[in-house]
């Protein structure tokens, strides 16, 4: 039953592909309908701004025919997502193939709220395959007009929202993002969301795994989003912020001393100790006091307001005025550029060396070898992110034959 | 400043960028922050073929800002940067000047010592990146139980006393305390002296002490509390002896401390003791006993022994001496009298040969040696030390290092040698040398003493030109000076400038100085300027009439003198301001002052050329009352030269 579901479920979607690509240069009447009705579903969606993307409209479908777990939906999104039922039923409409094909599916699909949960199970397949089908539709339509449409609407409202969050170890955004409910995202490129339901597809509950998925990819658009924003100064305090958390610190560290003990600008002076640092010892009170008492007896006034600055400068006070390229990356100065380009190297151990997976996976790579928003930890993290994922999900994977070593 | 950037910012802009690219490479080789020459490498046109790959470029992370303030000029007619954020703060005297920096330094120092003192109230942490220098400093010591970081806490913390309490509390409940941290404390005990440092927070002041006390020789100036610190059995000999197997910090601790704190003979015992137990004394050690050197004896031949039999142990030890040697041997050389003058090129000789170069401090010793105060010496080492450092940048090195400028130019006063002063002068411009001038009160004691010279020697021109460059954005002349200008002024003959100059000594505070301003009327009075100049000497006069009316509450006020008043009464017949001359005379009755005869002869012609007769009977009478003996002179010439009627007569 299963198998055959699923071989329908590919037909259906090859054929929905070619629909689509015929459909893209199709329905100009129907753009102006969407555009008809965008505002007024942006408006009222404050806390969860839907999103413009096929996801939210594919994921709100989700649960409202399913479990219906969110009871507290607004009825405008109820709205929308009747539209997109709608919609998405004259889509398939048009296939008439499958249509008749899933007739029963749907009907399954309409007691499914009444259906014991020792029948669960094969229920969620059923219900998987149709939905994911009525997905599809939906999501492939809505990207036909969203990415046209509704974006020039979104980057005002953007810009608008105020940075939340500050650039935090990319880890624990995705353990935030599995937790948390849907997310409102800037769109995704469909190729992306057509490879994601490619790799769901082999997936029982594949709605879920396409929608955690995708939400995967769309914290990694967040998150360079924000960096974006942030201007250069922010991407350095963040990165310090990271480094060390704020507070002072009880304890001076050893090379502290040296600078708080005299005034001003005793940094100066360094060359006399640094020579003496790479030793065996730390400058003793001596070499303190000596310097200090160079530091005094020369003229450490600034003359102008240059030289105040590179006293601050020096002082820890100022932000250091870029000299190069490379300003403010300090963590990734020692990193060779390959390391953040050549990304395959991760990829070997513990993920299939071909499938629906891999194709997934090289895919990520691909956009993270491009993305120079990230340090190559991060870059690490992520990849280990999908590994972890995918390697919890293998025996299912594996059902399904997608998870080929 | 903003003016001034701005302005030369605006200067390179409106260039071309070729324009400043030539621009920069000329003044680039003489910025220390250039750490190679790749600035200047052009791809190599010799062969085709030949591809020279460009070393990279390391840049400090103030290069930028380095090249930025090298555009930037001083100001001739700008205060000094520190006190441009307020127009009404700028100093017009040497006492201003001195009071708002003053304050400014102790204002900081206050801000500091309450976030040290409350750092409770200081704890939110606004910036962003944190900054670790705006936050306060910890004082209190953080850990209480007995251990040995709570030591080295202390330690850090600079507390001696608590230190030393808990050192003692380690000791006795047996807890072993390692040898690197003792040496640490035995350094702080040695360096503090034994007693808890005082607070630091005044440091402008601390500058101005130890600058007052220069001159005296430095072993001379401990205070009390210090020179009694190396007694018998105090703390540090006391953790000294605590050590079983002290080793050669521990050692160079004690000396130095013992140097440091005048127990000298201590000091070369100490040493002894280093050599009894098989240990070599490191290069601060042999420092320290050099400095001390001088102190344990007493002829000349036998300090300079005693240093050389120090050089030579360092030898045998295979201790690399250090610049700070060879200055400690050069300081020791000022005080050996003659044998200085013959020791002192070959040390620095030697001192080549070890490839350690000498910095100003050397050459500072070096021509102190030379060149006695009030002593003429030999001329040409000033030259040959000026060969030799002149368009060289030096960095502070040695604490002395800040003394050579105000030596030289001291030299150069003595032997009145004005081509060497100015060689001088250019060297502060190199570099960063501006630094090596000192505080702001050696700046002072270096330009008035380059000032002075220049009036010396320069013509006048000269004079007035450096006058306008120095005078007052980097240097406040003292009414010495002043006068030494007024000399320049008169030997010129170019006493027309005085009204001008009368302003300014107005604006720098000296317009109450007794001498100054009866030298400044004498000047003006004694000869007889065109109509023009005697206009504006009039109007000067008057102007030091008021300062002397007037006076400044708190200020000591300036009472007139008989030579005072007729040179004032002189000069306003001079410019036939005659009713004003007779008010003068007025005065000489109130503050009882007798006018000379000639000036009264003077006066009497200025009133025949007006013809005045009541006013001539008038000076008569006036003359009369002096009871001046040349009264009947005066009633003679009245009655010859004017038409008295009866009644006059």
């Amino acid at each position: 039953m299963y198998r055959r579901l699923l071989i329908n479920i590919n037909q259906v979607r090859n054929r929905l592909i070619h629909t689509h690509n015929t459909r893209l240069t199709l329905p100009s009447t129907k753009c102006k309908e969407r555009e008809s009705f965008a505002p007024v579903a942006w408006a009222p969606c404050t806390s969860r701004p839907l999103g413009t993307s096929s996801i939210s409209f594919s994921e709100n479908k989700e649960s409202s025919t399913s479990l219906s777990e969110d009871k507290g939906k607004t009825p405008e999104e109820t709205e929308v997502n009747a539209e997109v039922n709608t919609d998405g039923q004259r889509n398939t409409e048009m296939n008439e193939g499958t249509e008749i094909s899933n007739a029963t599916l749907t009907s399954q699909l309409e007691t499914e709220p009444v259906v014991k949960p020792e029948d669960r199970k094969q229920v969620e397949k059923t219900k998987s395959g149709k939905e994911s089908l009525l997905e599809l539709l939906g999501a492939m339509k809505v990207e036909v007009t969203t990415v046209r449409k509704i974006r020039p609407s979104k980057t005002p409202r953007m810009s608008e929202r105020p940075d939340q969050e500050p650039m935090e170890s990319t880890h624990s955004m995705f353990q935030r993002a599995t937790a948390e409910g849907s997310q409102q995202h800037g769109t995704l490129n469909p190729e992306l969301v057509a490879a994601v339901s490619a790799a769901a597809s082999t997936l029982p509950n594949r709605h879920q795994a396409e929608s955690e998925l995708l939400k995967q990819l769309r914290k990694h658009e967040a998150i360079p989003d924000t960096q974006r924003r942030a201007d250069i100064g922010h991407i350095i305090s963040d990165m310090k912020v990271g480094k060390r958390p704020n507070g002072r610190s009880n304890v001076r560290p050893t090379s502290q001393i040296r600078f708080d003990d005299d005034g001003k600008g005793y940094t100066q002076d360094r060359g006399i100790t640094s020579e003496l640092d790479g030793k065996v010892f730390c400058p003793t009170l001596w070499d303190i006091d000596l310097a200090n008492q160079i530091v005094q007896a020369t003229n450490q006034m600034p003359r102008n307001g240059f030289e105040e600055m590179i006293q601050w400068t020096k002082e820890g006070r100022l932000w250091q005025y870029p000299i190069n390229n490379e300003a403010g990356l300090e963590e990734e100065a020692s990193v060779p550029f390959h390391e953040h380009v050549f990304l395959e190297k991760h990829l070997d151990e513990s993920f299939p060396q071909q499938g629906p997976v891999r194709h997934f996976m090289e895919l990520v790579i691909t956009g993270l070898a491009k993305n120079h928003h990230l340090t190559v930890q991060q870059k690490k993290e992520h990849i280990d992110w999908f590994r972890d994922y995918f390697r919890q999900k293998e025996d299912v994977l594996k059902e399904a034959e997608a998870y080929l070593n | 400043m903003a003016s001034s950037c701005s302005q030369a910012l605006r200067h390179h802009v409106c260039k071309s960028s070729r324009i400043l690219r030539v621009h920069l490479q000329k003044a680039w080789p003489n910025r220390s922050f250039v750490l190679n020459p790749a600035a200047d490498q052009q791809p190599a046109v010799s062969s085709p073929e030949e591809i020279v790959i460009p070393k990279k470029k390391t840049w400090s992370k103030e290069a930028v800002l380095q090249a930025l303030a090298s555009t930037v000029n001083r100001d001739p007619t700008a205060s000094d940067y520190r006190f441009q954020d307020d127009p009404y703060l700028t100093p017009k005297t040497s006492s201003e000047f001195k009071l708002f920096s003053l304050s400014q330094e102790s204002g900081r120092n206050a801000a500091k010592y309450f976030i040290s003192t409350y750092p409770k109230y200081f704890q939110k942490d606004y910036a962003q990146p944190h900054i670790p220098c705006l936050m306060p400093e910890t004082l209190e010591a953080q850990l209480e139980e007995v251990s040995e970081a709570a030591l080295i806490e202390r330690i850090q913390m600079r507390k001696v006393k608590a230190a030393v309490d808990l050192y003692d509390q380690l000791q006795q409940a047996g807890t072993p305390v390692s040898l690197d941290v003792t040496n640490q404390l035995l350094d702080l005990i040695c360096f503090y002296g034994d007693c808890d440092p005082a607070q630091e927070n005044v440091p402008e002041q601390r500058n101005e002490e130890t600058v007052g006390q220069e001159n005296k020789l430095s072993h001379n100036k401990r205070s009390p509390c210090l020179v009694f610190s190396f007694r018998e059995n105090n703390n540090a000999e006391r953790v000294f002896a605590l050590l079983s197997e002290p080793n050669t910090h521990s050692y160079s601790a004690l000396i130095r401390g013992m140097v440091k704190y005048g127990a000298y003979s201590k000091a070369f015992s100490t040493y002894t003791d280093l050599l009894n137990n098989q240990l070599k004394a490191d290069v601060s050690t042999f420092n320290a006993l050099i400095t001390a050197a001088p102190e344990v004896k007493e002829k000349y031949n036998e300090k300079w022994e005693l240093i050389v039999d120090l050089l030579k142990q360092m030898a045998e030890q295979k201790v690399k001496p250090n610049l700070l040697t060879l200055n400690a041997v050069l300081k020791a050389l000022r005080r050996c009298g003659t044998v200085g003058k013959s020791q002192a090129f070959p040390v620095i000789s030697e001192m080549r040969a070890l490839s350690i170069d000498p910095s100003l401090a050397s050459y500072n010793h070096l021509l102190s040696i030379f060149y006695k105060p009030g002593h003429k010496g030999q001329t040409d080492i000033l030259q040959e030390v000026m060969n030799e450092v002149s368009g060289k940048s030096f960095t502070p090195q040695d604490p002395d290092d800040a003394q050579f400028f105000i030596t030289a130019v001291r030299i150069c006063l003595d032997t009145k040698d004005i081509e060497q002063a100015y060689r001088v002068h250019e060297l502060l411009g190199v570099g960063e040398n501006w630094r090596l001038l000192g505080n702001d009160f050696q700046q002072n004691i270096y330009h008035a003493r380059f000032f002075s010279l220049l009036c010396m020697m320069e013509n006048i021109d000269v004079v007035l030109k450096w006058y306008r460059d120095l005078v007052p954005s980097v240097y406040y002349p003292s009414s010495n000076v002043m006068r030494d200008l007024l000399q320049a002024l008169d030997t010129d003959n170019r006493l027309d400038l005085i009204p001008q100059i009368w302003k300014d000594l107005k604006q720098l505070g000296h317009g109450n100085r007794q001498t100054l301003v009866e030298e400044l009327l004498t000047l003006m009075a004694r000869e007889k300027q065109n109509q023009e100049v005697q206009e504006t000497f009039a109007e000067c006069a008057l102007d030091i009439k008021k300062m002397y009316d007037t006076g400044d509450r708190g200020k000591v006020m300036m009472s007139w003198t008989a030579g005072s008043l007729s040179d004032l009464v002189s000069v306003l017949l001079a410019a036939q301001r005659r009713q004003d001359a007779w008010e003068i005379l007025k005065l000489f009755k109130t503050h009882n002052r007798v006018p000379s005869e000639e000036l009264l002869d003077k006066f009497l012609t200025c009133i025949k050329e007006s013809g005045d007769v009541n006013q001539a009977l008038e000076l008569v009478q006036i003359s009369a009352g002096f009871c001046l003996p040349g009264t009947p002179k005066l009633i003679q010439r009245v009655q010859q030269e004017f038409l008295l009627s009866e009644q006059q007569k």
